[in-house]
C-alpha cells in the first residue's frame, strides 16, 4: 500500500507541475490568435478535455466488453469510473465552448453539428450513469451497465454522421485539422500532457475509491449477516 | 426448432395476445393522437408553421407512443413470471429479441397507420403519391426505433424504477435516427424524394442494421438472471 501512495505522491506532483507549465504556456507563451485574441486560448483546454472525454467512453467500452468476457468486476470498476471522469470531462468541453462562442459567435449556443454532437453524446453518458446509479440492484449492475456501455460507444459515430447530415450547412466549428504556428502546437502538445496526466491520477484515483468502496460494502453486508443470527 | 421457427414463434404469440387483449395498440394510438392535439395546441399547428415543424410533431408523437408499447412488452413476461420459461427454453435467446422487436414493429408500424389519416386530416394534407415513400420512411424509423428500443425495454424491465428509465435510456440513445426520421419526413412532404432524401434512408437502415446486430450479440446478456 505504501508504495501505491508514494507513486501516487509522484504523479500528483506531475500533474500540478505539467498543469502550471500548460498554464505558463497558454498565457506566456502561445502567441495571440490574429482573429480571435485572447478568446482563442480557451481553445488549449478545450481540445485536450474532448479529447481526454473520448479516451474515457472508449475505455467505458473498453471494461465493459472485457467485464462480459470474464467476469471480473475490475472491468466494471474501470467502466463505472471512466463514464464518470467522461462526463467531468465532457462538461468541461460543453462549458469551455459556449465561453469561446459568446464573443466568436455573439451567442453561446448553436445547434451546429460539433456542439450538438457532443451535448448527445454527453446525455447518453449521463443516462448511464443514472443507470448504474438508481436503476440496478447491486448483483445484475455491472452486467447490465455493460450491455449498456458497449451500446453507448457504438452510438458515438452513428450520432456524429447523422448530426452532420442533419446540419451540414450550419458547420461553424473550426475545423480539426487546421495549420497551427509552431508556438501554438507545442502549447497544445504540453496541454495535452496535462490533461494525460490529469486524467491518469484521476482515474486511479478513483479506481481506489471504488476498491475501498466494495469492501465497505462487502463488510456491511457480512455485519448484516451475522446481525440475522 | 430452428432460429426463426423460434423467432416466428414468439412473434405469434405476442400477436396473438395483442389480439385477445387489445391492450398495447388501442392505449398506443390514442396516445399518439393525444400527442398530436397536445402539439397542436402548444404551437398552433395547421398554419404556415406546418412544413416546418409537422414532422417532427409527427415523430415526436410516435416515439412517446413506442414508449408506452414498449414498456409493456416485457413488463406483461415479468409479471406473470413467463419471462424465465422463455429463458429456460433451449436454443439461442436471441431469438426472443427478434421475436419481440419484429412484433414492436408491427405495433409501431400499425399506429403510424392509424395516425397518418388523422395527421393529412388535422394538417390539411391532401393525400396523393407522396403517401407511398412516406411509408418507406415510417418502416426505417419504426425498425429503428424498434430494434434499439427492445433491448432497453428488456434491461429496463429488470431494473427497479424502470418505467422512469426506459425513456432516459431510451431517448439519448435514438436521437441520430430521430433525427434523419424527421428530416425524411419534411423532404417527402415537400415532394422532394431523390438525391437529398438518399442520405437520410442509408443513415437509418445503417442504425437499425447496426442496433439489430448488437442486440442480438448483447441480449443474452441483457435478460440473464
Amino acid at each position: 500500500m505504501k508504495n501505491i501512495s508514494s507513486a501516487s505522491k509522484i504523479l500528483s506532483i506531475l500533474v500540478f507541475v505539467s498543469m502550471l507549465a500548460a498554464l505558463g504556456a497558454v498565457f506566456l507563451y502561445a502567441p495571440m490568435e490574429k482573429e480571435m485574441g485572447e478568446t482563442q486560448r480557451i481553445f488549449y483546454f478545450h481540445v485536450p478535455a474532448a479529447v481526454s472525454a473520448f479516451i474515457c467512453f472508449f475505455l467505458v467500452f473498453l471494461g465493459s466488453v472485457q467485464y462480459l468476457r470474464t467476469r471480473q468486476t475490475h472491468w466494471d470498476r474501470l467502466a463505472l469510473c471512466s463514464a464518470e471522469l467522461g462526463v467531468v470531462f465532457g462538461l468541461i468541453v460543453l462549458i469551455t465552448g459556449p465561453l469561446w462562442a459568446k464573443p466568436i459567435w455573439g451567442v453561446y449556443w448553436r445547434w451546429e453539428p460539433r456542439l450538438t454532437s457532443m451535448l448527445i453524446t454527453f446525455t447518453i453518458y449521463v443516462a448511464y450513469l443514472m443507470v448504474r446509479t438508481h436503476g440496478t440492484r447491486s448483483g445484475q449492475a455491472p452486467r447490465l451497465a455493460a450491455v449498456l456501455g458497449i451500446v453507448a460507444f457504438a452510438n458515438v459515430p452513428l450520432v456524429y454522421y447523422s448530426v452532420d447530415l442533419w446540419a451540414a450547412e450550419q458547420q461553424l466549428h473550426p475545423p480539426r485539422n487546421v495549420g497551427l504556428q509552431p508556438e501554438m502546437r507545442y502549447t497544445l502538445w504540453i496541454c495535452f500532457a496535462a490533461y494525460s496526466l490529469l486524467l491518469v491520477q484521476l482515474l486511479l484515483r478513483r479506481l481506489d475509491l471504488a476498491r475501498i468502496e466494495e469492501a465497505v460494502e462487502r463488510l456491511r453486508q457480512k455485519r448484516d449477516e451475522l446481525a440475522d443470527y | 426448432m430452428n432460429f426463426w421457427q423460434r423467432t416466428l414463434a414468439i412473434l405469434h404469440k405476442d400477436l396473438m395476445a395483442e389480439w385477445r387483449t387489445k391492450e398495447r395498440l388501442s392505449p398506443m394510438a390514442f396516445f399518439s393522437l393525444l400527442v398530436l392535439l397536445v402539439f397542436n395546441f402548444s404551437f398552433e399547428l395547421g398554419g404556415a408553421a406546418l412544413h416546418e415543424i409537422g414532422p417532427g410533431v409527427l415523430w415526436s408523437s410516435f416515439v412517446f407512443a413506442s414508449l408506452l408499447g414498449l414498456s409493456r412488452s416485457f413488463a406483461d413476461e415479468r409479471e406473470n413470471h413467463s419471462l424465465d420459461a422463455l429463458l429456460m427454453a433451449p436454443g439461442d435467446r436471441s431469438a426472443i429479441y427478434l421475436g419481440k422487436m419484429l412484433g414492436n414493429l408491427l405495433f409501431l408500424l400499425a399506429v403510424e397507420l392509424i395516425c397518418l389519416p388523422f395527421f393529412t386530416l388535422f394538417f390539411n394534407l391532401s393525400p396523393g403519391w407522396f403517401l407511398v415513400p412516406l411509408l418507406g420512411v415510417f418502416f426505417l424509423g419504426s425498425a429503428c426505433l424498434s430494434a434499439a428500443g427492445t433491448l432497453f425495454a428488456a434491461m429496463s424491465s429488470n431494473m427497479r424504477l424502470r418505467e422512469l428509465l426506459l425513456p432516459l435510456l431510451m431517448l439519448p440513445m435514438i436521437l441520430p435516427a430521430l433525427i434523419s426520421c424527421v428530416e425524411a419526413t419534411g423532404l417527402v412532404l415537400d415532394h422532394e424524394w431523390g438525391e437529398s432524401l438518399y442520405p437520410h434512408l442509408k443513415m437509418l437502415a445503417v442504425y437499425a442494421i447496426v442496433f439489430i446486430a448488437l442486440s442480438l450479440m448483447l441480449f443474452e446478456y441483457a435478460v440473464e438472471e
